[in-house]
């Protein structure tokens, strides 16, 4: 790494500009200050709505040259031939080739039917000359592992692909830094590692600055050299991962509602409880082990009985004593020629989550539009309390089985958020006034009373996510299906909502959610049904399906830190970071009662 | 994004061969000569032609044609049938009697004729159409019209409609499934509900088609999308002699054809003769 920053930001702030007639909000930086070495890998943190995507777009100058605002302070740009210089020196097309942005969703960028137009793009843009344009694209196909890639149309690309080409159009430029705005968000498990993989590779072959705003923390959080923190607009750091970790620990997931490696849970957890890992807090698996080992404990322990969260019953004998309230008897379905379910059948039972995974273009979504008559299989029947989707009137249907999409805002319906709740009550014919003591009862449930009149399209995400899933469930519907339910949200938010399904299976509704988040699948899924190509290849209990090897390679499904951890210690399922740190902490009391 | 049947097939057809400004000039003589055509054999002539070129010259299977053909063509029959009733001789004009009353036994040959060339009208302007978007690539229409002196960024935006339009067009079937799923207007009567569904679908796709196009707009801008008045192509603009000349040659014809057989006073629309 070259000791020259390739950035340097000084006390810089920065003002939305505000809408007409309207007094200018206070700061939506303040003070911002620190310093970004040549080649290194820095994470941004924070929590929703704290500033990170603004502080971004002020990095490559989106704000305010383009939506407005006002700034003060300096940002130092690294010029390959004019060292540090003030980024208003610099014309914004300029500015742009040396640092630049891909956003969060790629769908939102890809504006060309190949993927060598797609990367080409920016290369015409800036008048390159076509020979060079071309060996520019082989340059960049290959940096992201798409050699092959040239002539395929982007409409037909997996949402990794896809990512993968955006970033190779940003590298075709050759840019110094390069900011990536939660890059695996919309990816299953072997897209994130696709696209994780193919930054470790660029920035190994071409030194490039990388910073990156990301959730998938367990991922990224041993990779980066760097951490920033962003909160109430300001940003602190930068921090080594470790420092942070060691300063700041369970704070940031506790106070600050922020996910953190479950390996640093499981250190920050041993050191409450008195045991001390002698040295910083691990951000990864081998880091655990390896700080384990040190303690003389016996570890890694080749077996051991199980104790935690190891599930002893076949999920035939769980599922005797529950109720079907939905039965996919041998369906198939295709959208034209396209094959993309087939033979799937399924029960789905009351009390129960049920998660479904399975890779980007499994099937998972098109199997949960049949649960609510959205669609009608091709073969097979599809039965609500036993009865056929298709005997069922739609209106009816859909207030038994709610269905929640993975955006919130295509859900909306009405102009206030109160109407939003009080909309599903008047379907159910309830008189004015008990539609208005259950609204504001159920706003106070999910902490939305204090934005009753506020439009449900201003709200934070986690705001309209809770509201979705408000407005859905308050007809208590005897099944409620989830697309991406944690989504875009922070640690607390997405427990929270985690929380609220388990309560509603509590009381009798069968929870499905379809998802990608493997370590919300071990915390909270009774059942995991797993869709490889229109077909479940799986249907156990998270446990079971995180000890199939074989399951987990065809699939190209991972499963979370904590299982690879506890599989490494002591060769046994263990789902949750508190299941795993009760589990170390009994290991090393009973060898400390031996020795004594 | 799901997949659009409108959208450029590779191939190297004499069509694909031609630049898109000599196909641009053959789509439009087509579009003239079939709107101000009056002629039935003429209409039926350009509309068997634009068939056997579409077939034998674009390289691309009738299928595809078929696959919007068939969305469309029901709306071309009802036009065939309904409009003799519209005719200028079909109609008393000043007379309390509508036109659409006219007995089907009284319809003449040149109302029927009339209504056979709206048909044939609509069939070579969906089929010359259709021959343009299968075989012209964007990219090659913004570069060719670039080239002759346009704002690459006037021409490149219905192109970047037309790649985007799938999203915009998946997003609108979304909200009105979630419409559905939420009975939006459950408690009015058909026609209600339909117009509140209408308004709250335009509002949605308004709010998130905004917000969509923000984003796109940054992702354009932050690639150097408008920095400099021109850019570089990397794609070769296609060219035939030959194809340049038969669209000239094609164009030259119809402009002829047309001067000849144009006599305001004949037109069908002229309801006054």
């Amino acid at each position: 790494m070259a000791d020259e920053p390739a950035l340097v930001v000084e006390d810089y702030s920065f003002w939305f500009k505000p809408a007409p007639g309207r007094p200018e909000a206070p700061p939506a930086l303040v003070d911002v200050s620190f310093e970004i070495q040549t080649g290194s890998f820095v994470l941004i943190l924070g929590r929703s709505g704290s500033g990170k995507s603004t502080l971004a777009l002020n990095l490559v100058g989106i704000y305010p040259d383009y939506f407005g605002g006002r700034n003060q302070g300096r940002m130092l740009i690294k010029h390959p031939d004019r060292g540090l210089i003030n980024r208003r020196e610099l014309e914004a097309a300029d500015r742009f080739r040396l640092i630049n942005m891909l956003f969060q969703n790629p769908e939102d960028q890809i504006v060309a039917l190949t993927v060598e137009e797609e990367v080409g793009f920016a290369l015409e843009n800036y008048r390159f000359a076509p020979p060079e344009i071309h060996r520019r694209i082989d340059y960049a196909l290959d940096l992201v592992g798409l050699d092959g890639f040239r002539r395929r149309e982007t409409l037909h690309l997996s949402g990794g692909e896809k990512q993968r080409v955006a970033l190779a159009s940003m590298l075709a430029l050759e840019p110094s830094i390069l900011i990536l705005d939660e890059p695996t968000s919309n990816l299953d498990p072997a897209g994130t590692a696709d696209v994780l993989g193919t930054i470790d590779r660029v920035r190994e072959k071409i030194g490039l600055t990388v910073m990156v705003i990301e959730h998938e923390v367990d991922e990224v959080f041993s990779r980066v050299d760097t951490v920033l923190l962003v909160e109430d607009h300001r940003v602190m750091g930068p921090f080594t991962p470790h420092e942070f970790m060691d300063e700041r620990g369970i704070f940031v997931r506790d106070d600050m509602g922020l996910w953190i490696p479950q390996a640093s849970e499981i250190g920050l957890e041993l050191q409450a409880l008195g045991i001390d890992l002698r040295g910083s807090v691990p951000l990864n698996g081998t880091e655990l082990v390896e700080a384990l080992e040190t303690l003389n404990a016996g570890f890694p322990l080749a077996s051991a009985p199980a104790t935690g969260d190891v599930d002893p019953d076949p999920p035939a004998a769980r599922n005797e004593s529950r109720t079907t309230v939905i039965d996919v008897q041998d369906v198939s379905f295709a959208y034209g020629d396209r094959q993309v379910l087939t033979g799937i059948s399924l029960a789905i039972h009351r009390n129960e989550l049920l998660a479904i995974v399975g890779q980007n273009g499994s099937g998972k979504s098109t199997l949960a539009i049949l649960f609510n008559g959205i669609a009608k299989p091709d073969s097979g029947v599809v039965l609500v309390d036993g009865i056929p989707t298709s005997d069922y009137d739609f209106a009816h249907l859909v207030k038994r089985v709610a269905y929640i999409f993975q955006v919130p805002e295509k859900q909306f319906v009405c102009r206030t958020v109160y109407d939003e709740i009080a909309h599903g009550l008047r379907s159910l014919g309830l008189s004015e006034t008990d539609v208005d003591e259950r609204t504001l009862a159920f706003l106070e449930t999910v902490r939305l009373l204090d934005r009753r009149d506020a439009s449900p399209y201003v709200l934070s995400h986690g705001q309209k996510r809770r509201l979705s899933v408000a407005a859905m469930v308050i007809g208590n519907p005897e099944v409620v299906v989830l697309d991406e339910p944690t989504f875009g949200q922070d640690y607390h938010q997405a427990q929270n909502l985690m929380q609220l399904l388990r309560a509603l299976a509590d009381d009798g509704a069968a929870v499905v959610f379809i998802t990608h988040d493997m370590r919300l699948v071990a915390e909270y899924a009774d059942r995991t049904a797993v869709l490889c190509d229109g077909e479940i290849v799986f249907d156990g209990t998270p446990s079971r399906l995180f000890a199939d090897k074989e399951i987990l390679a065809r699939t190209r499904l991972k499963p979370p830190a904590v299982h690879e951890i506890a599989d490494r210690l002591f060769g046994e399922p263990v789902l949750t970071t508190p299941a795993l740190s009760q589990r170390i902490q009994e290991v090393i009391g009973d060898r400390l009662r031996t020795i004594l | 994004m799901t997949d659009f049947e409108l959208s450029y097939k590779q191939g190297n057809s004499l069509f694909h061969r031609m630049t898109p400004f000599s196909k641009l000039l053959f789509v439009l003589s087509v579009s003239f000569v079939a709107i101000f055509n009056t002629n039935l054999y003429v209409g039926a002539g350009l509309f068997v032609f634009c068939f056997l070129f579409a077939t034998f010259l674009t390289g691309v299977p009738l299928r595809q044609y078929w696959a919007l053909g068939k969305i469309i063509l029901p709306f071309i029959l009802i036009l065939a049938v309904v409009f003799p009733f519209f005719y200028g001789g079909q109609a008393t004009v000043g007379s309390d009697t509508i036109a659409i009353r006219t007995p089907v036994k009284d319809l003449t040959w040149a109302a029927l004729g009339f209504g056979a060339l709206l048909a044939l009208r609509f069939l070579a302007l969906g089929m010359a159409g259709l021959a343009f978007a299968f075989t012209t690539h964007p990219t090659d229409l913004v570069q060719d019209l670039s080239k002759r002196g346009w704002d690459y960024r006037l021409v490149h935006a219905p192109v970047l409609g037309l790649i985007l339009f799938p999203s915009f067009l998946q997003l609108g079937r979304e909200i009105s499934i979630t419409q559905r799923i939420r009975d939006l207007g459950q408690d009015t009567n058909w026609f209600k509900r339909k117009w509140i569904r209408m308004k709250h679908l335009a509002f949605a796709m308004l709010v998130l088609g905004l917000r969509n196009g923000q984003t796109q707009a940054m992702a354009l801008d932050i690639r150097g999308y408008g920095a400099y008045k021109t850019r570089t192509f990397m794609r070769e603009l296609p060219s035939h002699r030959g194809g340049e000349i038969f669209a000239w040659v094609f164009f030259v014809l119809s402009v002829v054809y047309l001067v000849i057989q144009f006599n305001p006073a004949t037109m069908q629309w002229n309801m006054e003769f």
